[in-house]
């Protein structure tokens, strides 16, 4: 380092806040392929304060936390940790080193072993990390003890005894936290890790946050809703294209300030929840749901007598709180799923006797849950993903053609991604949304069946996506199936509006019925 | 000082051929390290390795080892990991002998030569397939997995030929050896040429190879053909698509309809039968008849082409050089029995030697090391 930039460093540290307990400075990161994930980044995280990080999806939020937790290696720049009265540069060369150093990270994904319980879960990071005097495997009960006390403190409760499988997602959400604060981490990344969790319950778990930051802890959260960053964030930094906009106080700004910073004043503005308004006139069903049973991977009847039509041209929407059925309904439908009871008739086929071979082959879309598990291929790349689905027939794959479609989702979705040869993996969360939402809208003929298809994506993408959905049914005569944990989404895009509860199907509502009564449902 | 270990971003050129010279020069140091502590002269077990990367007796294996590497490439590439080469190399080879030897003997009922080759060809290949497709039954329906199904289908070959060899194929001029009779030269698909004599070893070795690959030419065509299928098979058509991908997630292929359960029984036969091209042939060009007991004289092809597969990192770029490297290594361990340097654990600790250091290094192809202080 030559002695101007040593210099400049010396000035901006003595300019650093007391407060600042860890700071990133000149964050670079490329990816295979030559994408630029991270350009000269620097962000400094505070004591007692919560710093949600906003952007675009491929906008490098989580590659920047995957780089302070040592998941990934920068490829330029310095991370400083305060220690005492000073900052020092640490080297984090994997997620140990992070959490000797206190920095945790939770992300969407539990990283729990299912067979073990809470304590067993705990004694690994612990006898890994050399804490709290544990040095076997053998001090469980001592665990136990430290959980036990530590959940009493934070309000969360748990019982250390229990296996980890037999935990709710939140519940494994609000175990990662309380591990963090075992470890005793002074920085807690949060990579969407609250995503996937209804909406009270999201609210409990910021609850648990606050108490942290309370105690002086440093927490970084990665969210795609800008008004729950602005809930619950005491500062927001936007990143786009892998540069940092801006950081801003949350007190001092409001979200079109935020919106434009995260999309560009032009296309900010375009962003709108009111209802999507295209004229259509519905066909015939398409969709037919008779009495329907189904049991979830524990042989428990998740969906309990559903019965459901869709006409061709509309879009009928299914709300309600995540587990209550919704996964098992749609895997039922598109013959991913056994169907115990009753059948689902698709363009009159049933789906019982044709199972999914039949439902692709007479061209209905399919919107996943399980992205990752029947939505994409990871390994392969987008060229290979779109042409499996695509190319149905023909001994020889038109790559041609493949290309071709790759090339307009790509460019029309705004797909953020090397090339279309590049693996799937090197996509972020929403650009692989993005790939697979625009496959299967192409695909379809005669219906889409979707289950939150645009929860992983930034608000612009998402109302585009949704908007895209209603000009499908109403232009095409296509029918949509939109099962969504989202509200918002469900009474900006559905002609009809039914709410799932328990397994059980309420409704229909129109979509001018007041909010309240419909989460009335949702929560029953 | 740490050590960080990232993705290369872009893969020079030089990389995977540098890596794999360096691994070979590094594992045959360890292994001579190693022999010098046995007393042995290191630079006689040289001279005998080296002397195998030029040796033209390696062009037999490679050929063999080339295709056998592509059809493990195939399944391997579907996550259906197909260790029954061995059985379906061995099995293939029955019905040579049935058409040559019995159907279409030349004294009792002789028939064009390129029908009855293409017929010992052609069905020797469809039951190497058969052995492939029934593991790939067990795996798809019964859910059984194919590694210890294609292993005991090994032996199952292994034996069912032996029965044979003791009972209805028991050669009849075989001098009361345990063994079928010779294959009739007319069926047999050598091609022999004569060179002119020479004194100097550059040409001498050029001749030799000019002659194995003459002497072997019909294996020589199946590896360019199998080869070149392989790589359009992958390239190119909805099967090599489907086995892409059902390598790296199933139930995507199932979430478009497609049905896993179909695509793994057509991936092991499509693997047994091209192993089952290379059993037929070997048994024209080279074998010429079938002893029994081959559980104790397998040439191992159906276990090296594993090792072949894995060392091309399931690049077909690389199954070539990989074949190269197993087929010299076996020859070099031949060479240094012959030398009286060392019996079979001499050859086989030299092979381990080198795939030890080829493990260690392949995966700086992928990765960079830096050196932070």
């Amino acid at each position: 380092m030559d002695n101007t930039s040593l210099k400049e460093l010396e000035t901006q540290r003595s300019s650093i806040a007391e407060n600042v307990v860890l700071l990133a400075r000149g964050i670079s990161k490329s990816f295979p392929g030559g994408v630029v994930a991270l350009d000269n980044v620097t962000l400094d995280m505070r004591a007692g304060e919560v710093l949600a990080l906003l952007g675009e999806n491929g906008s490098g939020k989580s590659t920047f936390v995957k780089i302070l937790y040592g998941v990934y290696t920068a490829d330029a720049g310095e991370i400083y940790l305060r220690v005492g009265d000073r900052l020092e540069k640490v080297n984090i060369g994997s997620p140990a080193d992070a959490m000797k150093l206190g920095i945790m990270m939770v992300s969407q994904v539990p990283q729990l072993v299912g067979k073990l319980t809470i304590a067993e879960n705990l004694a690994l990071t612990l006898k890994s990390l050399k804490l709290h005097g544990v040095k076997s495997l053998t001090s469980i009960s001592k665990i136990s003890k430290i959980i036990a006390e530590e959940s009493e403190r934070v309000g969360i409760k748990v019982d250390p005894n229990e296996r980890v499988y037999n935990l709710t997602y939140t519940q494994k959400q609000l175990v990662e936290i309380l591990k963090a604060m075992i470890i005793g981490a002074r920085v807690l990344l949060l990579d969407e890790a609250l995503t996937y969790l209804p909406h009270l319950e999201r609210k409990r778990l910021y609850q648990a946050l606050m108490k942290l930051k309370e105690e002086g802890r440093s927490i970084v959260v990665i969210t795609h809703k800008i008004p729950e960053a602005m809930e619950v964030s005491d500062r927001i930094a936007v990143l786009r294209a892998g540069r940092l906009v801006g950081v801003v106080n949350t007190r001092e700004t409001n979200i079109d300030q935020v919106r434009a910073m995260m999309f560009g004043q032009e296309r900010a503005k375009q962003i709108s929840y009111s209802r999507i308004q295209i004229e259509s006139k519905p066909g015939e069903p398409v969709i037919v749901v008779k009495d329907l049973y189904v049991e979830d991977d524990y042989g428990r009847e998740a969906v309990k007598g559903v019965n459901l039509s869709v006409r061709a041209g509309e879009v009928v929407g299914v709300a309600g709180i995540a587990g209550n059925g919704q996964r098992e309904l749609v895997e039922a439908i598109v013959g991913l799923r056994e169907i115990k009871g009753g059948d689902v008739v698709l363009a009159g086929v049933s789906v019982k006797k044709g199972g999914i071979k039949l439902v692709r082959d007479i061209g209905i879309g399919i919107i996943p849950d399980r992205l990752i598990e029947f939505g994409v291929s990871i390994e392969n790349s987008i060229l290979d993903n779109i042409a499996a689905c695509i190319t149905r027939n023909g001994l020889v794959v038109k790559w041609d053609l493949v290309r071709k479609f790759a090339t307009s989702f790509i460019n029309e979705y705004q797909i953020v991604t090397p090339s279309p040869e590049a693996p799937i993996k090197y996509l972020s969360g929403g650009n692989i949304l993005k790939c697979i939402v625009s496959r299967e809208l192409e695909v379809a003929r005669k219906a889409i069946v979707a289950h939150n298809p645009t929860r992983v994506l930034d608000e612009a993408s998402a109302i585009y996506v949704r908007r895209k959905i209603k000009e499908k049914a109403a232009k095409e005569g296509v029918a949509v199936l939109l099962v969504s944990e989202d509200l918002d989404e469900v009474l900006m895009t559905s002609d009809t509006i039914f709410v799932m509860s328990s397994g059980k199907l309420y409704g229909p509502f129109s979509p001018d019925t007041p909010r309240e009564e419909i989460e009335k449902y949702m929560v029953m | 000082m740490r050590l960080i270990v990232v993705k290369r971003k872009v893969l020079p050129r030089y990389v995977a051929w540098a890596v794999s010279a360096v691994s070979l020069v590094l594992g045959i140091a360890v292994y001579l390290a190693i022999m010098a502590l046995l007393k042995t002269s290191p630079l006689d077990v040289l001279v005998n390795i080296a002397r195998s990367f030029v040796n033209p007796s390696i062009v037999k294996d490679l050929l063999i080892l080339i295709v056998m590497g592509c059809a493990l490439l195939v399944s391997f590439k579907a996550a259906l990991w197909n260790i029954g080469g061995e059985g379906q190399f061995y099995i293939a080879m029955i019905p040579g002998v049935l058409f040559t030897l019995y159907v279409f003997n030349p004294e009792t009922n002789p028939a064009p030569a390129p029908i009855v080759v293409f017929l010992s060809i052609v069905v020797g290949a469809l039951l190497g397939g058969l052995w492939g497709l029934l593991a790939a039954l067990f795996r798809a329906y019964l859910k059984i997995d194919e590694v210890p199904v294609t292993l005991i289908l090994n032996y199952i070959a292994y034996y069912f030929i032996n029965y044979l060899v003791f009972g209805p194929f028991k050669g009849r001029y075989v001098y009361g050896y345990l063994r079928t009779d010779e294959i009739p030269v007319m069926y047999r698909l050598n091609l022999r040429i004569a060179l002119p004599p020479t004194t100097n070893p550059i040409v001498a070795t050029a001749y030799g190879f000019i002659y194995q690959l003459t002497y072997y030419i019909a294996l020589l065509i199946l590896a360019v053909l199998v080869y070149v299928a392989t790589w359009a098979l992958m390239k190119y058509t909805r099967l090599g698509l489907y086995i892409r991908i059902h390598g790296s997630n199933p139930s995507y292929l199932k979430a478009i309809g497609v049905d896993p359960e179909r695509v793994i029984p057509l991936v092991l036969a499509l693997s047994g039968g091209i192993v089952g091209l290379a059993g037929s042939i070997y048994l024209l060009v080279e074998f010429h008849r079938i002893p029994y007991g081959l559980e104790w004289q397998t040439t191992g092809y159906g276990y090296l082409a594993i090792l072949v597969a894995w060392l091309s990192m399931l690049d077909l770029k690389f199954i070539p050089l990989s074949a190269y490297i197993v087929s010299v290594l076996r020859n070099a361990g031949i060479a240094l029995q012959i030398a009286g340097l060392g019996g079979n654990e001499q050859a086989l600790l030299l092979v381990g030697s080198i795939l030890l250091t080829y493990s260690m290094t392949r995966f700086l192809v992928e990765y960079e090391v830096k050196v932070e202080w």
